[in-house]
């Protein structure tokens, strides 16, 4: 195994153990055993934790599929969880993070959801560089719905009604998203919950759409890169030499490998992103949110030329 | 009631519109009541258009059938609509040779119709203009027609194109040259004009939505652009420097609307338009908002359809669709706006309603109102209070619990607060959930849900005003309707009442969850009952003889794309009074 766990802030995360708690809840999780989600939802809730946000702090918003059944099983104390429809949680996600940006918001989605139902939220998310975080758990299949093939599925497996395996080539995400021009995208592994820790500390800190790609083992319905394929394929971009996250042209040569030697860490990102509310020019000088602005707005001025 | 029918007929981008815009302004500046509409196509340049003006010393409420006064500048122009003009007419054109112009000359002369030719086309390239500027040589002939002084025009004209000094030149000289109109007989055509001016602007209904949302306190607003809706964009994005409004053209109507709740649920004011097709889209976020009780307010403005049918055309067609839009059952509330001022109000009414309901709100609009210029006063009457129906005062944030969120009471509505604001957080789930929000299959907590949400529906009928009569209380023939019907009964009830026939008319601004009561008082007292509906199967009928087992007499229905014109519902009155 080539790689290694980075060191987690431990004395910090037990000086914040209160606040740690009340991320949990007394919810009964429905995942599988060894199901991914158990390690993201985890180091969701450290980075939360370690980056100072509370669980009155924060909306947490899911989409339909396996990972959206843990809506309502975090954050038990004080929390606000979304829990919307299938393929669509990016777009209601954005609209509750330029309402209030003093509210953190998180989303999450797996790879049905984002790359066959909902692509076109994903794209333009990105272009529009809302100030959210968001979550893809690529398990390469929809597990909910028992195993069907995703656009994230390697070619050749037999999936439930794809008995004869899929012969389209699956997407690549991070690549995909590079496309865009973003200005944040990362790759974690789902049972490696420090290093995941780590990146979506850094996601959660930037400012603007931050991408998070989690590889995540589905031991039921995904036979083709079960939990051990990984472990001696990853490989963090920050133990490359000369690896730097500045340069998009490197991070897409680095998205691309994923059956060797997989890039996993913060791929890229854009320090002086601008995020959409900043970007407006009707905006500018405004402190306060959207949320604090509902009062009646005198129109007289507005309706002086049609007089 | 006197009122004349001005019409600018045209290919689209030929400037018609300038010359209607120029018109309508100058029009409403000399005191008269203005309202206008056009009729184009779904094309950006080519094919027949036309901007139509009814005006007058009283207030106009709808559009005429037929013409006094014609401004061709295209060969359509003055072979479609010299049939349109009523006797004693004008058409003025710039066609000396046209291969129908002795047939159309022996058609006008029968029916003493003016048919002005001045040669608009050479003499704007001799002034410099070229074709675009025809439309103004006419304008200025069709200025001389009416008997208005040339100096107000020629202002109206400088400040219409302050922006191009060059050009405004050339613009007045041709408007100069029409308005001398030489070798042109100029037809004695006389209009008082008012001695007073109404303090009222000219807007279309629109504008009316964006200056609702404006006034409501709307922060933000998403749309992709779909006729008949799009100018909202347009006018919110252009006053969103003023505004400070987050004003967003999404990828789809399904990312508009998902916006749209997510900036609803985390506590601000939002709103989306879009039309039948992108209204289509917007359903499962519907059923969503329906579902996590959140307020949502979608403006349905309707064209006819199915799929992309008449797109730049009116119709009344969607009232079911949007009364029963989006799977399941759920409490939703279905507006419809009549006019700009309407508008205006249903827009603020809505987002009251959708936050003290914690509901989806569907108001209605049409083409017709949509784009139709009509004169208003907005701030007449009473203001429009905001109510959000929010929990605030810090004790009872205080005393919050998950629970409260999606408590079962006695009409339904549960506590709703600003997530981050109270200790208390909650689950806002599109699942079925427990009172907390937590997800729930179990029969009996499923059932309870279902029955609390429900029981929204009878506390919003009961709070929503019921339809409203106008007219006498008995009359020859009644009329009921929504939506633009309303300003062609109002006109209606004046023009029979010219005629010795006694009209009057039941209208409904609100229509889900459907208040029978007045129409069972109205039906009572007025058994010559008809509905007035611009859609196939009269859906506001169908729903209030189902409701009510009351038949209406007759209805008159439209479904050609057309609005009700003044003309045909005082005729279907004639004849069924």
């Amino acid at each position: 195994m080539s790689y290694q766990n980075p060191i987690p802030d431990y004395q910090l995360l037990a000086d914040r153990k209160q606040e740690y708690m009340k991320y949990e809840s007394s919810q009964k999780l429905t995942w599988c055993e060894g199901c991914g989600n158990f390690g993201i939802q985890k180091a969701l809730e450290r980075a939360l934790v370690l980056e100072g946000i509370t669980t009155n702090n924060v909306l947490m918003c899911f989409d339909i599929g396996c990972h959206g059944n843990g809506s309502d099983k975090i954050a038990g104390i004080g929390g606000y969880t979304l829990h919307g429809l299938h393929g669509r949680i990016i777009s209601a996600a954005a609209g509750a993070a330029l309402a209030n940006p003093r509210i953190k918001v998180v989303a999450e989605a797996g790879d049905g959801g984002t790359f066959s139902e909902g692509p076109g939220h994903l794209i333009h998310a990105v272009r529009s560089n809302y100030p959210m975080l968001f979550i893809l758990h690529n398990n390469e299949n929809y597990g909910l719905t028992t195993g069907q093939a995703s656009a994230m599925t390697r070619k050749g497996y037999p999936m439930n009604g794809s008995p004869d395996g899929v012969g389209a080539e699956p997407i690549n995400a991070c690549d995909f998203v590079l496309g865009l021009k973003p200005s944040f995208v990362a790759r974690a592994f789902s049972n490696d919950v420090s290093h995941m820790t780590d990146v979506l500390r850094a996601g959660l800190r930037h400012n603007g759409f931050a991408f998070v790609e989690v590889l995540q083992t589905c031991p039921t319905y995904n036979k083709a890169t079960p939990e051990p394929w990984y472990w001696d394929k990853l490989r963090p971009v920050d133990q490359i030499k000369g690896y730097d996250a500045s340069n998009l042209k490197m991070a897409r040569e680095a998205a691309q490998d994923m059956d060797k030697e997989i890039k996993v860490g913060v791929l890229y990102q854009d320090k002086n992103s601008v995020n959409f509310l900043e970007r407006l020019p009707g905006r500018k000088g405004i402190k306060t949110a959207l949320v604090d602005e509902v009062k009646a707005f005198d129109i007289a001025k507005l309706i002086g030329p049609y007089r | 009631m006197s009122r004349t029918v001005l019409k600018v007929a045209g290919e689209s981008g030929m400037g018609l519109l300038s010359v209607g815009h120029i018109v309508a302004k100058m029009l409403r500046g000399m005191g008269f009541y203005v309202h206008s509409d056009r009729e184009y196509p779904s094309l950006i340049k080519g094919g027949s258009s036309n901007m139509q003006i009814d005006f007058g010393p009283s207030p106009i409420r709808c559009l005429s059938k037929e013409t006094d006064l014609v401004i061709a500048l295209d060969r359509e122009g003055l072979v479609e609509y010299l049939d349109t003009i009523k006797e004693g007419g004008v058409l003025v054109h710039g066609f000396e040779r046209h291969h129908l112009i002795k047939d159309l000359q022996e058609k006008a002369a029968k029916r003493h119709i003016h048919l002005l030719y001045l040669p608009a086309h050479s003499i704007a390239h001799e002034l410099g203009g070229g074709e675009l500027m025809v439309n103004m040589v006419l304008l200025g002939l069709m200025w001389r027609v009416l008997g208005f002084q040339l100096k107000p025009l020629e202002e109206a004209i400088t400040e219409q194109f302050a922006k191009k000094p060059k050009l405004l030149e050339i613009d007045l000289k041709c408007v100069r040259a029409g308005y001398e109109a030489k070798g042109v007989e100029i037809p004695a055509y006389k209009i008082p004009v008012p001695k007073s001016k109404p303090d009222q602007i000219l807007i279309d209904g629109n504008m009316g939505v964006a200056l609702g949302a404006i006034k409501a306190g709307v922060r933000a607003y998403y749309a992709y652009p779909m006729s008949p809706s799009s100018s909202i964009l347009t006018y919110l994005a252009n006053f969103s420097h003023e505004t400070g409004m987050v004003v967003k053209q999404a990828e789809d109507e399904i990312t508009a609307a998902q916006m749209a709740v997510g900036s609803m649920h985390m506590g601000t004011r939002a709103l989306v338009a879009t039309s039948g097709g992108g209204y289509d889209l917007m359903t499962e976020t519907v059923s969503m908002a329906g579902m996590i009780e959140c307020p949502l307010v979608v403006v349905l403005c309707q064209r006819p359809g199915p799929a992309t049918g008449l797109p730049t055309w009116t119709s009344q067609g969607d009232l079911q669709m949007a009364i029963h839009s989006a799977h399941g059952e759920f409490a939703k509330i279905v507006l419809a706006a009549s006019d700009p001022k309407s508008c205006y109000e249903l827009t603020q009414q809505a987002l009251n309603l959708a936050e003290r309901f914690q509901a989806p709100v569907v108001p209605l609009s049409e083409k017709q109102v949509c784009e139709s210029q009509v004169m208003v006063n907005l701030e007449e009457g009473e203001a429009i209070a905001i109510e959000r129906g929010l929990v605030t005062a810090p004790k009872e944030l205080a005393a919050l619990k998950s629970a409260d969120r999606f408590r079962h009471t006695e009409n339904g509505v549960s506590k709703r607060w600003i997530p981050g604001s109270a200790p208390a957080g909650y689950y806002a789930n599109s699942d079925e959930h427990r009172e907390d929000g937590v997800l729930t299959e179990a029969a009996d907590e499923a059932k309870a849900m279902m029955e609390k949400r429900m029981r929204k529906v009878e506390a919003i009928r009961e709070a929503l005003p019921d339809s409203v009569v106008f007219g006498p209380k008995k009359a020859d023939i009644s009329f009921v309707g929504w939506g633009s019907s309303k300003g062609v009964a109002l006109d209606a009830i004046e023009a029979c009442a010219e005629k010795g026939i006694k009209v009057n008319y039941l209208h409904f601004d609100y229509l889900w969850p459907l208040r029978d009561e007045a129409f069972r008082k109205f039906h009572k007292a007025n058994p010559n009952i008809h509905m007035l509906e611009n859609n196939f199967q009269g859906q506001l009928a169908e729903l209030l003889e189902g409701k009510t087992g009351l038949k209406f007499k007759g209805r008159f229905l439209k479904y050609d794309g057309r609005p009700f014109y003044l003309e045909e519902v005082v005729e279907y009155a004639e004849k069924n009074k």
